[in-house]
């Protein structure tokens, strides 16, 4: 699984799925912090539209954090101020750069998750949709009087 | 004559921290708390994100609470807080055409892709204070109730394909692509002018509404050549993804979460291109949360700084200088800190110069 298609469901998805996910790699291996959780900033490069250009439009607060199992790293980085999940995600990012035999029982909560995801965002859109103009052409007019 | 430092006022300080502490509570109920701010507070919270320049919805929620709802201080306390973090990442481009749209609406167009989506908002609403807001308890729960029963999970979802993108095909637009790779960053780098676009952007992006507003509103009265129509304008979550720093594969990012922003692209007044053909000229505007007439007023400023003339908003420094909330109410501010030596040497100044002219009249009789 990409690693943005990952990240998503882990970030957008139940933190308890994420929970259950980092107490399992931490239950079957040794888990190191690297760099503590800690807030920190990531500056949002935008595309305008009309030069076709990036710009600066801003800096997004985010907390990230560093872990790693056996030597190799694992990285959480979430918007806001989320210590417990930004080193949940990089706990479970670690696992799958492990490759340890737990991830492949891991996808189809994941791929279920992503489903939820998608479904919950979906119902905000159709209630935007509700409110969808339908124009009625109005009869002609000409007022003589 | 020197300045001479002086101290005191340190108790009288501390007094003054603690009275509007008492004055921020005293006739309170129960403190509000910041997540009611934050959910109850949407635009005003959204606002002072995009005049800090930090999305932050949380913290920007918590400054209101601390500075009792002033908008400039709320920002202001953003961006001191923003001071003292590192910037680890840059994020990928953010396309907001791509985004997962609430609201898309056009001036310019009646049938456009995907259609007209009013979403949330004020426009259509009478201005009426509504008197049931005073006590809505138990209302909330049936409201939103109800709301949610109404929902036809059937319905389509919309998609937004960018309304410009008509004119873009029909070869009605004159704007180019320009070649500037690596953006300017104002935060980091000292402003010169002309100020390259992607400085003027992020200006612009996290501008003082009300500045920008005000200067917008000038330009279509009459002081300026700027009165567009909106070409789109749209409302909605952008996602944001970083490098990933372990990655085997180049491409590989990671997503952190998405942004709700606001859109506009302006259609402006034709030109004629080289080749003698007529275009219109496009405006862009895009701020943090959803924050409409900001949004407008960028496109507006954007465009009308493409622009050559004498009127204050085809003056780049003017512009550029003036809408920043930090800056400008900081300033301003700051009449309200001692001036005793600048003023006792004003009126040194007087006395003399009186003085001087009593004895030119004395020796004169």
């Amino acid at each position: 699984m990409k690693k943005a298609r990952l990240t998503k469901i882990l970030v957008e998805g139940n933190p308890a799925l994420l929970t259950s996910l980092a107490i399992q790699v931490e239950a079957t291996v040794s888990v190191q912090v690297e760099k503590q959780p800690a807030p920190g900033l990531v500056m949002v490069k935008a595309k305008d539209s009309i030069s076709m250009n990036p710009f600066y439009m801003g800096e997004a607060l985010v907390t990230e954090c560093t872990v790693s199992i056996d030597g190799v790293f694992g990285m959480g980085v979430i918007m806001g101020e989320e210590a417990e999940r930004a080193y949940q995600i990089a706990v479970v990012d670690a696992a799958f750069n492990c490759k340890l035999p737990m991830i492949e029982d891991w996808i189809p909560d994941l791929l279920q998750e992503e489903i939820n995801i998608q479904n919950r965002q979906q119902e905000e859109l159709i209630s935007a949709n509700r409110t969808k103009v339908h124009f009625d052409t109005m009869e002609d007019y000409n007022d003589k009087s | 004559m020197g300045y001479v430092a002086v101290t005191g006022g340190r108790t009288a300080i501390e007094n003054a921290n603690k009275l509007v502490h008492s004055y921020r509570l005293k006739d309170a109920e129960r403190a509000i708390e910041v997540k009611e701010i934050e959910s109850q507070m949407r635009l005003l919270v959204d606002r002072v994100m995009g005049e800090g320049g930090l999305y932050a919805p949380e913290y920007a929620a918590l400054a209101l609470k601390q500075t009792e709802g002033d908008v400039h201080e709320a920002a202001f306390l953003l961006r001191a807080y923003r001071s003292t973090l590192p910037r680890n990442h840059y994020s990928m481009i953010t396309d907001p055409g791509e985004m997962r749209g609430i609201r898309r609406i056009s001036s310019s167009f009646k049938d456009i892709p995907g259609g007209q989506v009013l979403g949330p908002t004020y426009d259509y609403t009478h201005r009426l204070l509504n008197f049931d807001l005073r006590n809505e308890s138990g209302a909330v729960e049936q409201f939103l109730e109800d709301f949610a029963l109404e929902l036809d999970t059937e319905m389509d979802t919309p998609s937004f394909p960018k309304v410009m993108d008509l004119l873009r095909e029909q070869g009605l637009v004159a704007n180019r692509k320009i070649d500037e790779v690596e953006p300017f960053d104002i935060t980091r780098e000292k402003l010169a002018f002309p100020a390259p676009r992607s400085a003027r952007l992020q200006l612009l992006s996290r501008g003082e509404t009300g500045a920008m507003t005000a200067l917008a509103y000038s330009s279509m009265r009459g002081y300026g050549a700027v009165h567009p129509t909106i070409g789109e304008l749209r409302v909605g979550y952008s996602e944001v993804h970083i490098p990933y720093p372990f990655a085997d594969e180049e491409e590989d990012s990671i997503y952190i979460g998405e942004l709700k922003l606001t859109e506009v692209e302006t259609v402006n007044s034709f030109t004629q291109n080289n080749q003698g053909d007529v275009e219109f000229m496009l405006g862009y505007g895009l701020t943090f949360g959803q924050n409409e007439v900001k949004a407008i007023a960028m496109a507006i400023l954007e465009r009308s700084l493409e622009t050559q003339g004498q009127s204050p908003t085809q003056d780049e420094e003017f512009v550029l200088l003036h809408i920043d909330s930090v800056e400008a109410q900081g300033f301003v501010s700051h009449l309200k800190l001692p001036h005793y030596i600048t003023f006792q040497s004003m009126l040194d100044r007087i006395r003399q110069a009186q003085k001087e002219s009593k004895v030119e009249t004395g020796s004169k009789g």
